[in-house]
C-alpha cells in the first residue's frame, strides 16, 4: 500500500532544518512517498515512527527464499493484468517414510526424468517434498539425505519435532522449508526453523486457525513463513488460497502475505487426471508450490506450459531463442525460412510449416520479441539484424542450401538482405502463415530462387564490384544531395521562440510507414513531401516530424536532404530527426539551421537506444527520452527509474535538463485501457520535477473508429496539459486536436487570452 | 482478533441462458462470482461440458477415443454415443469438412447430418462451423432452420458476418448465437453491441472470448478470461454479462504435444495420455478463468472434468 506524502509529513519532526538537501519537511515527505528518496535522509525521523513507516511501506506480500535462490510470493496483485504476476509457482513430488525404499528410489528416479527446456525455460520439478509419516527419526533423515542427494530443494513436511531437528541438522544448509508448524507444536517448532534459519511452513485445520497460529508466529518475532492451505476437499482449498492472497493483497491484511503451499496429491486421491485439472486451477489461482503425486510428461507438458503463460510479464513479450531450427526431418540441404523471435509468430510459423511436411531450416532472427512488421518499424528486424543473426548461428557454413524466405509482409527488404548476404537467393514468402502449407508443398520458392540467382548473376556481371569509400558528410553533401528548390506552398511558418512556455506540437505526418512519403523519400521526390509540411505548418505545427525510416543504407544523405528540403522551403521550420540510422541523425543535424530551435533527436530509450542521448548531447540537440527499456514498464516507479537513468546521463554529458523531453510512452485504450491513468501520473511526476514531456499521443486511439479519434485525442491531450505534459507528436491536422491544445494554453495562461485565439 | 473471511458477491451478474429443450436442457451462467467461488455467493448452475462430434471423427487415432466409438459411422451415431458419455451435458457438433479448401461438403449433407443427429439424441446441440466465413454463413442458417424448436447454439458469429448470422440464427430462427472474438475484450463488447443493434435478446447470446491450448500464447486467453469476467461482474457492464463457452478440444488435439508420435519423442510416453494432459489442463484452466461451458473430446478428459467441476461445486 503506497503512502500519502501526507501521512508520512504528519510523523515529521517538522523543523524544515533543510539537512535533507530539500527546502522543508513537507517537500522531503512528498519524495519519500514518491520513492525518490530513503527515510534515513532525516535524522530528526523517531525510530518509532520510522518502524510505523517500514511496516506501512512494506510490500503486502512477502518474498521468501530458499533453495538454491527459489523465490516464492512477492505478489502485488490478484489479476496478471493489472501488472504482472511476479515468482512462479514450483512444483514438488513427494516421498514418504511410508514408502519402501524401492518406491522411493522409483519415484525419485521418474521424476528426474521431466528435464528439458521451453523456450529458453528449464522444466523439471524444482522441489522434493519429503513426507514424515511417524516418529522415527533416524528414518526420516536416512529419507530425507536421499532426496537431498537428487540435488533438487527440499520441503520437509514433518510435525514431529524431534525428527525435523535430526532431519534439519544434515539438510540445513541447502536451505529447505520446515512444513512442520500447527496450532499445537508452533512454539517448539518455531524454536527448530529459527535455529537452523529456516522457512517455516505452517498449516491447520481450518482457515481462521491458520490465521490465528501465524499471528503467534509474527508475536514471536518469524516473518521467514509459507502457509501450507490444503484443506479437506478441493473446494475448501481454493477458498483458502484465494482467500489468503485476497486477504493479503485486496485487505492489506499482511498475517497472510505469504506464500501458500497446495498439496494436490491429497487432494485427488491418486487420480492422475484430476490431479493434472488441480493443479492447472491452482496455477492461476494462487498457490506457490503445488505438490504432486507424480510428474510425467503427460503432466509436465501442459502444466509447465501453463505456468510459462501465466506467469509472463503482460508488458514483455514472449522470445524464443535466435537459432536454426529443422522442421521435418529438415538438413543442411534443405531451403531455409526467417522470422522473428516474438513467441508467437514462431509458433504459428513452425506449426504451419509442420502442416506442411516440406523440411525446412526455420531461422529465428532477434528482434526483441516484436511481431515482424513492428519489429521491422522499430529498425529490430533489418538487413543488418538478419546478417548478424547469420553470422552468430554460423549459418553459412552449417547450411549448404541457398534460399532462404523471407515474410511476405517485409517484402521491402528483399534487396538488402540479398546485398548482405551474398550468394543467397532471397525470396520473398506469403504475408499470412495459415499460406505456408500451400506455398511449401507447391514449392513456390523455387522458380523465385532461380529468378533470384539468376537476377545476381546478371548483377554481378554488369557491375564489377567497386570498392565502397566511406564518403564524409560535406563530401555527401555536395555529391549525393540534390539542390533544393525552393517553391512557393503559399504557406509560411511563422517563427517558434524557443523560450515560450506554449505546447509544442511536433507533426508526425512526414513518416515512412505511409508508402506515399517512403517512396518520395526513396526517389528524392519534393512533391509529396513539401505537400504534407505545407498542410502541417498551415495547421500550426510547431515542429515537424521527419521520419525516413530504418535507412540504412543512405540515412546521411537522405536526412540531409530532407533537412535541407523542409527547412529551405518553409523558413527554417524546426525539425525532429526521426530514424534508428544514428549517423542519418548526425548528418542531419549538420545542415539543421537553428533560427527557431534547436534540432530534436527521435528518440532515445533507457534500452538499446540510450546512446541516442549522446548523440543529442555532442550536437546540441534536444533529444526525445522513451521512459521503458526492453518493453514497456510495468509502472511508474519503473518509468520513472528510466527517466532518472537518462537524466543522469544526460547531465553528465553536459546536457540542459530541459533539452531531454521524457516520453511516458502512450498506450492504446484499446487494450490498455487499465494503464491510461498510470500514463497520466507519470507525466505529473515529470512535471513535478521540472522536466518537459512529449510523446505519441495518438496512438491512445489507434484502432478506434475515425471519427472517434479526433475526440478522444482531445480528451487525452487536455488531460495531460493539466498533467503538465509540455509537448506532444501529433497529427496537427486534427482540427478539434488542435482547438482544444490552444484552449489549454489559454488556461494555463501561457497564452493571452482575445476573442480570436483560435485564429491566431 | 480472529480471522473473519470478507464475502464479495459482486452486483453484477452473468445472464443465465437456457440450451436446449425438455428434461435435458442446461442453463449456463446466472452467478455473481468468480468461477468456483462458493465461499462469495452460492453458484447455481455448474459450469457444462459438451461433447465434440466431429464429421472428420473417423479420422481420430488415439486407442481409447477410437475404442469408445467402436462401430460409429454417422454423425448420429456418434452423437448417440456421446450421450452416453460420463460427464456430457450436451453435443458439439464441428462440421469441419465443409471447409471449401478442405473436403468441401455440401451445406445439404451438413443439414441432413444435425437433422439425424437431432432425432437421435436428448440432449441440447451445439453446431461449430468450418471457419470459412461464406460457407458458415450458410450453413449456420440451413441448419438453424431445420432444427427450429431445438433450441440449439449456433457457434460463432463473428464480427465479418455478426449480421447474417445473427439475423437467421437468432432473430430468423429463435436459436442462440455465440459471438466470437480473438482475445480482445474491446472487440467482444462491440460485437454484444452490434448483436444487440441487431434486435438480438441478450438471452440469446453466449460469448467465445478466444481460446488456445496451455503453452501457445494461453496468456492472453486467461487475461481475457478475467478481464471480461471482472468487467461483468465488478463493473457491472451489461454488454460482457453473456455466458462463455470455450470450444477446448479443437485446440489442444493439434498441437504438437498431443500430436507427435512416441517414435519421434521418445521421452514423452503415450501420445494419447499427453493429449488427455493437454485437454484437461486447457478445460481446467478455461473453467478457472471464467468459461460456463466447455467443448471436449476424449471420454477420460471428460469425465475428469466433471469429477473436477463435482469437486469444486
Amino acid at each position: 500500500m503506497a503512502l500519502k506524502g501526507l501521512d508520512i509529513f504528519k510523523l515529521s519532526p517538522k523543523k524544515n532544518c533543510k539537512e535533507c538537501g530539500s527546502p522543508t519537511c513537507m517537500a522531503f515527505c512528498m519524495k519519500v512517498a514518491q520513492g525518490a528518496i530513503t527515510i534515513d535522509k532525516c535524522p530528526y525521523f523517531s525510530d518509532d515512527a520510522k518502524a510505523m513507516l517500514n511496516e506501512q511501506t512494506a510490500p503486502p506480500m512477502k518474498t521468501i527464499t530458499f533453495g538454491k535462490d527459489h523465490k516464492l510470493g512477492g505478489e502485488t496483485v490478484l489479476f496478471r493484468h493489472e501488472k504482472t504476476l511476479v515468482n512462479k509457482n514450483l512444483y514438488a513430488v513427494p516421498v514418504c517414510t511410508c514408502m519402501d525404499d524401492a518406491t522411493v528410489d522409483a519415484k525419485l528416479a521418474e521424476m528426474a526424468k521431466v528435464d528439458y527446456e521451453r523456450i529458453g525455460e528449464r522444466m523439471y520439478v524444482e522441489t522434493i517434498f519429503v513426507r514424515n509419516a511417524g516418529n522415527d527419526a533416524a528414518a526420516y533423515t536416512k529419507l530425507v539425505e536421499k532426496a537431498a542427494a537428487t540435488g533438487r530443494d527440499l520441503i520437509l513436511e514433518c510435525w514431529d519435532v524431534d525428527c525435523a531437528k535430526a532431519a534439519l541438522a544434515v539438510c540445513k544448509d541447502s536451505k529447505p522449508i520446515l512444513d512442520g508448524a500447527t496450532p499445537d507444536n508452533w512454539e517448539a517448532m518455531n524454536e527448530v526453523a529459527k535455529e537452523a534459519g529456516v522457512v517455516l511452513g505452517v498449516w491447520a485445520e481450518n482457515i481462521s486457525d491458520l490465521y490465528d497460529t501465524v499471528k503467534k508466529l509474527e508475536a514471536a518475532g518469524n516473518k521467514n513463513l509459507v502457509l501450507d492451505v490444503t484443506g479437506k476437499t478441493a473446494k475448501e482449498t481454493l477458498a483458502n488460497a484465494v482467500l489468503v492472497r485476497r486477504t493479503a493483497l485486496k485487505d492489506g491484511d499482511r498475517s497472510f502475505g505469504y506464500p501458500s503451499i497446495v498439496n494436490v496429491a491429497k487432494l485427488a486421491k491418486g487420480d492422475k487426471h484430476l490431479q493434472t485439472a488441480l493443479a492447472a486451477m491452482f496455477t492461476e489461482k494462487y498457490a506457490s508450490v503445488i505438490v504432486m503425486e507424480s510428474m510425467d510428461y503427460a503432466q509436465a507438458l501442459p502444466l509447465y506450459g501453463l505456468r510459462q503463460n501465466i506467469f509472463t510479464d503482460p508488458q514483455k513479450p514472449m522470445k524464443v531463442e535466435s537459432k536454426i531450427y529443422p522442421l521435418n526431418g529438415a538438413d543442411e540441404n534443405s531451403p531455409c525460412a526467417l522470422t522473428v523471435d516474438f513467441a508467437l509468430t514462431y509458433f504459428l510459423v513452425s506449426g504451419e510449416l509442420e502442416r506442411s511436411n516440406q523440411p525446412v531450416n526455420l531461422i529465428i532472427t532477434d528482434a526483441s520479441g516484436m511481431s515482424v512488421l513492428t519489429a521491422w518499424a522499430a529498425g529490430k528486424f533489418s538487413s543488418t539484424s538478419v546478417k548478424k543473426t547469420f553470422a552468430d548461428l554460423d549459418i553459412e557454413n552449417k547450411i549448404k542450401n541457398r534460399t532462404l524466405i523471407i515474410p511476405g509482409k517485409v517484402a521491402v527488404m528483399k534487396g538488402e538482405i540479398a546485398e548482405k548476404l551474398p550468394g543467397w537467393n532471397v525470396v520473398v514468402g506469403p504475408t499470412e502463415a495459415v499460406q505456408l502449407p500451400k506455398y511449401m508443398k507447391d514449392k513456390e520458392y523455387e522458380a523465385a530462387a532461380k529468378a533470384a540467382a539468376a537476377e545476381a548473376a546478371a548483377k554481378a556481371a554488369a557491375t564489377p564490384a567497386e570498392e565502397v569509400k566511406e564518403l564524409s558528410f560535406e563530401e555527401l553533401l555536395a555529391t549525393k544531395v540534390p539542390a533544393i528548390e525552393v517553391v512557393d506552398m503559399g504557406v509560411q511558418y511563422k517563427g517558434h521562440n524557443p523560450e515560450a512556455q506554449t505546447f509544442v506540437t511536433i507533426g508526425e505526418r512526414i513518416h515512412c510507414i505511409s508508402p506515399v512519403i517512403r517512396k518520395a523519400m526513396d526517389e528524392r521526390d519534393p512533391a509529396p513531401i513539401l505537400k504534407r509540411a505545407a498542410e502541417q505548418i498551415a495547421a500550426g505545427a510547431t515542429y515537424l516530424d521527419v521520419n525516413i525510416g530504418p535507412a540504412e543504407k543512405d540515412g546521411p544523405e537522405r536526412m540531409m536532404w530532407a533537412v535541407k528540403l523542409l527547412q529551405e522551403n518553409f523558413n527554417n521550420v524546426p525539425l525532429a530527426l526521426d530514424t534508428a540510422n544514428k549517423k542519418a541523425i548526425e548528418a542531419g543535424i549538420k545542415v539543421y539551421n537553428r533560427t527557431n530551435g534547436k534540432p530534436i533527436v527521435n528518440s532515445a530509450d533507457a534500452g538499446s537506444r540510450i546512446s541516442y542521448i549522446d548523440l543529442a548531447a555532442a550536437n546540441d540537440a534536444i533529444c526525445i527520452a522513451l521512459c521503458s527499456a526492453d518493453g514497456i514498464a510495468k509502472d511508474n516507479e519503473e518509468r520513472m527509474k528510466h527517466c532518472h537513468n537518462m537524466l543522469e546521463r544526460g547531465l553528465s554529458l553536459g546536457m540542459e535538463a530541459t533539452d531531454l523531453w521524457f516520453d511516458p510512452l502512450f498506450l492504446v485504450v484499446k487494450g490498455m485501457q487499465d494503464k491510461q491513468m498510470d500514463v497520466l501520473n507519470a507525466i505529473k511526476l515529470f512535471a513535478d520535477e521540472g522536466l518537459k514531456s512529449t510523446g505519441g499521443l495518438s496512438n491512445n486511439s489507434n484502432g478506434a473508429p475515425k471519427n472517434v479519434r479526433p475526440i478522444m485525442d482531445s480528451a487525452l491531450v487536455a488531460m495531460a496539459m493539466m498533467q503538465g505534459l509540455t509537448s506532444a507528436i501529433v497529427n496537427p491536422c486534427d482540427l478539434r486536436l488542435m482547438e482544444t491544445i490552444k484552449s489549454c494554453d489559454i488556461f494555463k495562461n501561457h497564452v493571452l487570452y482575445s476573442d480570436s485565439y483560435l485564429d491566431l | 482478533m480472529s480471522f473473519e473471511p470478507k464475502k464479495q458477491p459482486y452486483s453484477g451478474k452473468i445472464n443465465a441462458v437456457t440450451l436446449g429443450t425438455g428434461d435435458k436442457a442446461i442453463v449456463i451462467g446466472g452467478q455473481n462470482v468468480l468461477p468456483f467461488y462458493t465461499f462469495d455467493a452460492p453458484i447455481e448452475n455448474a459450469p457444462k461440458i459438451g461433447i465434440e462430434i466431429s464429421d472428420l471423427a473417423g479420422e481420430w487415432t488415439a486407442p481409447a477415443l477410437k475404442e469408445f466409438y467402436a462401430g460409429c459411422t454417422t454423425m448420429a451415431d456418434y452423437a448417440k454415443k456421446a450421450e452416453t458419455m460420463e460427464g456430457a451435458d450436451f453435443l458439439c457438433l464441428h462440421f469441419e469438412s465443409a471447409d471449401p479448401n478442405g473436403a468441401n461438403r455440401s451445406v445439404a449433407d451438413c443439414v441432413a447430418d444435425a437433422k439425424a443427429v437431432a432425432e437421435a439424441v436428448s440432449m441440447p446441440i451445439v453446431i461449430m462451423g468450418c471457419k470459412n466465413i461464406e460457407k458458415d454463413g450458410e450453413l449456420f442458417s440451413k441448419i438453424a432452420e431445420a432444427l427450429q424448436g431445438k433450441n440449439i447454439l449456433v457457434l460463432s458469429a463473428r464480427s465479418e458476418d455478426y449480421k447474417t448470422v445473427g439475423a437467421s440464427v437468432a432473430l430468423a430462427y429463435g436459436q442462440k448465437v455465440g459471438a466470437e472474438t480473438a482475445d480482445d475484450i474491446n472487440l467482444a463488447k462491440q460485437l454484444n453491441i452490434m448483436l444487440k443493434g441487431l434486435t438480438v435478446s441478450p438471452a440469446s447470446i453466449v460469448m467465445n472470448v478466444g481460446t488456445a491450448a496451455v503453452g501457445y500464447g494461453y496468456e492472453y486467453v486467461a487475461s481475457t478470461l478475467d478481464r471480461v469476467r471482472l468487467a461483468a461482474l465488478a463493473q457491472s457492464d451489461a454488454d460482457l454479462q453473456m455466458p462463455i463457452i470455450a470450444p477446448v478440444s479443437p485446440d489442444t488435439w493439434g498441437v504438437k504435444e498431443s500430436t507427435a508420435s512416441e517414435e519421434d519423442e521418445p521421452t514423452w510416453g503415450s501420445q494419447e495420455e499427453r493429449a488427455i494432459g493437454m485437454e484437461v489442463a486447457t478445460a481446467a484452466a478455461d473453467l478457472t478463468g471464467g468459461a460456463d461451458a466447455v467443448i471436449m473430446r476424449h471420454p477420460a478428459a471428460v469425465a475428469t472434468i466433471k469429477k473436477f467441476i463435482n469437486e469444486l461445486m
